[in-house]
């Protein structure tokens, strides 16, 4: 049997990052992916952080990947971080930057494909001369104990083979976590399910009407109506050329209330003031070519697509600086303005000769779900099970207080963490305190104090920013919240007044309809701007979505129905986001084909990761 | 095989008409007279069980030599060659089935096809001289019965001609019989014509007309089956580069040709061939060998249903489509050849599922003959026709009325598959509940 | 076999047109319009990289691809690179080979062969089932008779015994009128073998997955470099009879090309317009008609 030091299990940014530190450290690390690819199984918000904390140290994404900064292919820096009040046509917006800035080194958005590719080649680089590396399209199914210190890991396609220690870094479904029995599957109180669609947008455009330069990012929150009365919220990030459009909301709301997924990212896209920040001049797709013979048909469909395709290109291009400059460089044109011409006598082509039309609405890429573990409630207390140690999301480790949501740095800082503990195991070749240790070094983070506790400091920044809020145009029905945020002597001893409430009976406070939908609704509809539709959106259909997603369908179910009768698998009917099941004469049916892994029915239903390479392919994340 | 047409008469010639013959071709085709004789065939089997193309090549062939012998003198045969282990008693079927002569070489080392070894056993068997001296003997028996005077024992070396089948095995053995030989093959024949024909070719005339007597013209559609390209393989005359090359060879797809009847009264002309066997060519041993199912079952389905590139408009959504036709009618699902191409980007799982030589039908892939036939999308390639024209009941779907397909169809519906099949899936549904079949009756 | 016991392995290659949606071109008439369409790596090429790939793998084996063409030959050699990592690649290339049907490009392929590895023996030869486009599958197997190297087709699956210096090849026969077959095949090596459509490669051990990721990665560097790798050969620098290449040395020629007239019709169809259900619903009573009364499971 083949023998390795350490095998991680999960090829996202947690375990990429635990073996590019491993392998830092210089011990032999072989990561197993059960994607094709990687990246292909990863979905993010996507903010990626890098904090500097008062007290304690974090591990920042920029200390273990050295060239971070410089070659990471991440979009912009947020320098702008807004939330937004609605109801209807009203939006009342305020801006809480200073929140974002707390204790904060950087904040970028990213893509998870992109980025993790980038991950894993630097990974990769460092783990392969210690005879380590990455396995991708392998799906572990069992785990054996050989003696207290010999794992033997069994997967549904390689021959078993054998390590001293193993990371999961499988998830927020770690299925490691149920092999091994080392937790219980999260429950709803202990999760959120968020939904997002990536969305086309032209990267001058998204500088325009962001009011952003080129490096800069803009990150928008949003509560009120749009959040269709869950706990939660809607988000709107800027990408380099892409926007990432999407809501969170506590699966316990969900749960109690259940709303399709693509319909609560709907309720953010549709709402006026989304719908002017995503749209962008679109061709028509054209069904009939009337009066055509078959070949004529077929020669003006492929001529039309050409002409599409390059209009939709330069477009793009005419909108980006340095796509300017790379044409203007190619000699192909001389000026902007030659762009221009050409875009704009491609368009006269296409409509007068072809009779394709033109029309404002947006170009949705791709759409994706994710559970989002609340550490709060979730994280293990314990992150490990003998030698095998659990970080990030499958060791349900996730921030999420208001408008702070963290994970994928938490995963990072986890996964230094365990890289750290294995080292020292390997070098005094003695593994029996490796959880302990592990465990230990996980609660002096002050991301594990973040989820301990609130930071009253944090909470007193945000507070501040809500001043802006008119004060007297609520009543007081609203509460505690509403009265904190419109007090100035309140603000002022909001640190004194969470003090005194203690975590436990702040956060339902926190975390109720009113702070989510109720308060800004109000405010909203007193104090909003009006805002006009300038255009009739077209939102694709879930069967459109799903569509457009690339699966590599496996036949067999990785999921598996238990009770195809009780009320929580009648709730997925709804709750699942690809729709993969339906009800039957009273039963609960399963389709798994459209699955895109999230997660959502685990906890009724027998679930693991499909087999090696196949399922979703996310191609942004 | 990609030779300028503008280099080559294509006038073939006329009776009566006086033609041009040099000192070359007079030459050339004396020694082919006495070289060059007979059509040798290369029979497939397995287990003791003709392929049914053997027999196809066998009609053909009967056909063929039946005519050539009206027109030419002397007479010629046709030879089937068969190898295996216990197989004497196939000998006679050949027989009843259009060979004159029958060579069988029957020896436990021969039980199944290895190539090596096949190769060097056919090539004995066509060059041997013994057995060239029998066929003669089979001509002129009076003569060669007491003695065999030599101008009528002309000096064998080679078939004039020579058929093999065209499935992978007979396309392997014909083509290292033939690299063997040292002559030309054409592959994947679907009609044969001997002919006298003039040729002014570059470099086999150096650009002279010569008159290629008994000649095989062989033809071959192209990949896209609206082409035919005709193959000659012809001596290099040119003086700077003379060569024979013979036979003249061809591989023929199973399906396209009809076997003659049956006859038991066709006289037995049977030669035992004793191989010479080198212990050199046994090192390739074959360990095992065991039967598959297929995946893709065409011989056990009532229905088959098939597309082409008529899907392309929405080839993801069509395929889905197909799968729930498929479904109802228990149908397995076949293709045309351009698609096991895979020519549109679908799913990875569709296109590992579908687009794959095995579920091609027609000559490059497999004949079928199911009560029920669905034709999709296909425009009908003769390739294709020749794998499904066996079918009971044709139904096609096709937005062109014209395309060739009409003409093996019994139903065309036209119309796109995107919109014409789930109007025909909600019918079959629909029906399906009336006719109230039993549930859980096997047929 | 190298002397330090490591294999020596060829592929050889084709161009062929890319009949993939978009870069296919079809005439009117239903032909393919070469001059339109892309040229790529043709999918049985792909299929023998593939299976060089494997053996680079799984023995550490030394690949060279060849191909015979004219310069933009290059291009499926390059592809090939891409696949298997190749470490040599050789192009054939010259006037005079113009107009070879199998048997002189077979000449050429196996003058080649003997080029490979600095002159070192080539111990397995992979190549694909038959061109896309020709169709024929005769190149392999007439290359293997002329090297003198035994011909095994229809490959899915092989595993060398280094040590003995033996193949076993499992191979998929299929016939018409008789049972799918799979053959188990041991030989000695050299070896030449084509692959049938259906082989994939399987690596199941962690280091050769490690290894595979190594030479993938490997290779697009070096297909990204490829002239490098690449030697071109004449005539003259093959040492090949010029009477034995190209249109001398091709016994077969094309004597004509034409349209294949329509057959006659074997059926009377009836024509359906599809927009109407009453017609469908016409349609199904047909198909049950057909079907005779037997059970639709």
């Amino acid at each position: 049997m083949e023998k390795f030091d350490v095998a991680i299990i999960g090829g996202g940014s947690a375990g990429l990052a635990a073996l590019k530190h491993l392998s830092n450290l210089g011990k032999q690390a072989i990561l197993i992916e059960g994607g094709k690819k990687i990246g292909t199984k990863n979905v993010s918000g996507g903010i990626l952080y890098s904090k500097n904390p008062a007290v304690g140290k974090v591990y920042n994404v920029e200390n273990i990947f050295d060239n971070f900064l410089k070659d990471a292919p991440v979009e912009r820096q947020i320098t702008k971080y807004i939330l937004h009040a609605t109801s209807k046509d009203k939006v009342f917006s305020l801006d809480i930057t200073p929140t974002h800035n707390y204790q904060s080194n950087f904040g970028y958005t990213v893509l998870l494909n992109k980025l993790l590719t980038w991950f894993a080649k630097e990974a990769l680089q460092s783990a392969e001369n210690l005879g380590g590396g990455i396995v991708l399209g392998v799906h572990v199914k069992s785990i054996i104990w050989k003696d207290e210190n010999t794992i033997i890991i069994e997967t549904d396609e390689l021959e078993p083979f054998q390590v001293k220690a193993v990371i999961a870094a499988d998830g927020v479904n770690s299925e490691i976590a149920q092999i091994t029995g080392a937790r219980s599957k999260f429950t709803s109180s202990e999760l959120y399910q968020g939904v997002k669609v990536v969305v086309k947008l032209p990267e001058g455009l998204i500088e325009e009407r962001f009011e952003i330069s080129e490096n800069e990012g803009a990150a928008h929150l949003f509560a009120g109506d749009i959040t269709l009365n869950h706990i939660g919220g809607g988000f709107l990030y800027t990408n380099r050329d892409t926007l990432s459009v999407g809501a969170v909301y506590h699966y316990d709301s969900l749960i109690e209330n259940p709303v399709e997924p693509n319909e609560l990212v709907n309720a953010l896209l549709s709402n006026p003031f989304v719908m002017e920040l995503i749209k962008d001049e679109v061709p028509k797709s054209k069904d009939s070519y009337k009066n055509l013979s078959k070949e004529e048909e077929l020669r003006a469909r492929f001529k039309s697509n050409k002409l599409i395709k390059s209009w939709k290109d330069l477009h793009q291009a005419y909108y980006s600086s340095s796509r300017i400059s790379d044409l203007l460089a190619s000699g192909l044109y001389k000026t902007k303005d030659d762009i221009k011409n050409k875009i704009d006598s491609i368009h006269n082509e296409l409509v007068s000769k072809y009779d394709i039309g033109f029309e404002t609405n947006y170009v949705e890429l791709e759409y994706s779900t994710k559970l989002v573990p609340d550490g709060k409630r979730g994280r293990m207390k314990k992150p490990y099970y003998k030698n095998i140690l659990f970080i990030g999301d499958a060791a349900g480790r996730g921030i999420f207080v208001g408008p702070r949501i963290e994970g994928i740095n938490v995963g990072i800082d986890d996964a230094v963490r365990a890289a750290e503990s294995i080292s020292k195991s390997i070098d005094q070749n003695n593994f029996d305190r490796l959880g302990e240790r592990y465990s230990k070094l996980v609660e002096e983070s002050p991301y594990t104090r973040d989820m301990n506790e609130i930071d009253k400091n944090y909470l007193k920044t945000f507070l501040d920013c809500t001043k802006q809020v008119p004060k007297d145009i609520v009543g007081h029905r609203y509460g505690t919240i509403f009265k904190l945020m419109s007090s100035n002597t309140l603000r002022n001893i909001s640190i004194g007044f969470a003090n005194t409430l203690g975590y436990k009976r702040l956060l339902p406070i926190l975390e109720s309809n009113n702070t989510y939908t109720d308060v800004p609704v109000e405010i909203a509809e007193r104090a909003g701007r009006d805002l006009q539709k300038s255009y009739s959106i077209t939102i694709p259909t879930i069967a459109e979505r799903i569509a457009k997603l690339d699966y590599n369908d496996d036949s067999l179910s990785h999921i598996k129905v238990l009770n195809s009768q009780s009320d929580f698998m009648k709730k997925m009917v709804t709750l699942c986001p690809t729709k993969c099941y339906s009800i039957e004469n009273e039963r609960v049916m399963l389709q798994h084909e459209g699955c895109i892994e999230c997660g959502t029915c685990a906890k009724e239903t027998d679930w693991k990761h499909p087999r090696g390479e196949k399922g979703i392919i996310f191609q942004y994340g | 095989m990609t030779s300028p047409l503008s280099s080559i008469s294509q006038t073939k010639i006329k009776e009566n008409q006086e033609t041009f013959i040099d000192d070359t071709r007079k030459e050339n085709e004396k020694e082919i007279e006495e070289n060059y004789r007979h059509l040798y065939i290369v029979i497939e089997q397995e287990e003791g069980t003709i392929l049914p193309v053997s027999f196809e090549m066998l009609g053909e062939a009967r056909r063929l030599i039946d005519d050539f012998n009206k027109r030419y003198k002397p007479e010629e045969k046709v030879v089937a060659i068969i190898l295996g282990h216990n197989i004497r008693h196939l000998c006679k079927e050949l027989i009843y089935y259009g060979a004159d002569i029958v060579i069988c070489a029957d020896h436990p080392e021969l039980r199944y096809n290895r190539n090596l070894l096949y190769t060097k056993i056919i090539s004995q068997i066509v060059t041997d001289r013994t057995c060239a001296e029998k066929i003669t003997s089979s001509i002129h028996p009076v003569s060669t019965a007491t003695t065999t005077p030599a101008s009528l024992n002309p000096i064998f070396s080679k078939p004039r001609y020579m058929f093999f089948s065209a499935d992978d095995t007979g396309r392997h053995l014909s083509s290292t019989v033939m690299a063997e030989l040292e002559s030309g093959l054409a592959s994947d024949i679907n009609k044969l014509v001997i002919n006298d024909l003039e040729i002014r070719h570059e470099h086999k005339t150096k650009g002279k007309p010569i008159v290629y007597e008994k000649t095989l013209e062989m033809y071959r559609p192209d990949f896209s089956g609206f082409l035919w390209t005709t193959i000659l393989c012809l001596d290099n005359l040119n003086p700077d580069n003379k060569k024979k090359f013979h036979p003249q060879a061809c591989s023929i797809i199973p399906g396209v040709f009809s076997r003659i009847e049956r006859d038991t009264t066709r006289e037995e002309k049977i030669i035992d061939f004793d191989p010479n066997i080198s212990q050199e060519d046994l090192k390739i041993k074959i360990i095992n060998r065991r039967i598959v199912q297929s995946k893709v079952d065409f011989n056990n389905k009532k229905t088959i249903v098939s597309f082409g590139r008529g899907i392309k408009e929405s080839p993801e959504q069509n395929i889905k489509l197909i799968e729930n036709l498929a479904k109802e009618l228990d149908a397995e699902i076949g293709v045309s050849l351009p698609i096991s191409k895979k020519p549109y980007p679908v799913s990875e799982n569709l296109t590992s599922t579908y687009m794959i030589p095995d579920r091609v039908i027609g000559t490059s892939g497999r004949k079928v003959n199911p009560l029920l036939y669905f034709a999709l999308g296909i425009s009908g390639a003769v390739q294709h026709i020749a794998g499904m024209k066996e079918s009971e009941f044709v139904i096609s779907i096709n937005q062109d009325i014209q395309a060739p397909i009409i003409d093996e169809s019994d139903i065309l519906i036209k119309g796109k598959i995107e919109e014409v099949l789930p109007l025909l899936i909600n019918e079959i549904k629909k029906h399906k509940d009336k006719l109230q079949i039993p549930q859980g009756i096997e047929q | 076999m190298n002397p330090d016991g490591t294999l020596n392995t060829a592929v050889i290659v084709k161009l062929e047109p890319d009949f993939s949606e978009g870069n296919v071109s079809y005439n009117a008439d239903g032909t393919l319009n070469r001059a339109e369409t892309k040229n790529i790596l043709g999918p049985h090429s792909a299929v023998a990289s593939t299976a060089a790939l494997y053996s680079k793998v799984k023995y550490g084996s030394r690949v060279s691809v060849a191909t015979m063409g004219p310069p933009i030959a290059e291009a499926a050699l390059q592809q090939s690179q891409l696949i298997c990592d190749a470490d040599e690649l050789h192009l054939y290339s010259d006037r005079i080979f113009a107009g070879a049907d199998t048997l002189a490009t077979a000449e050429v392929l196996k003058a080649g062969i003997k080029k490979m590895a600095n002159g070192q023996p080539i111990d397995i030869v992979f190549a694909g089932h038959r061109a896309s486009d020709g169709e024929t599958g005769q190149t392999g197997p007439q290359t293997a008779w002329k090297l003198g190297y035994p011909f095994i087709g229809n490959v899915i699956d092989y595993d060398v015994d280094i040590k003995r210096g033996y193949v076993k090849v499992q191979r998929l026969i299929k016939s018409y009128g008789y049972h799918d077959i799979i053959e188990e095949i041991e030989a000695p090596l050299p070896i030449f073998m084509t692959l049938d459509p259906s082989f994939i490669p399987f690596f199941n051990t962690i280091s050769q997955r490690l290894k595979l990721a190594r030479h993938q990665k490997e290779a697009i560097g070096r297909s990204s470099q490829y002239k490098e790798y690449l030697k071109v050969f004449s005539a003259q620098s093959l040492e090949v009879n010029s009477k034995a290449v190209g249109l001398p040395g091709s016994p077969t020629i094309v004597y004509k090309v034409e349209k294949i007239p329509r057959a006659k019709a074997n059926r009377k169809a009836d024509v359906i317009d599809g927009s109407s259900q009453g017609n469908i619903g016409q349609v199904v009573t047909r198909i049950y008609d057909t079907l005779g009364g037997t059970i639709i499971k």
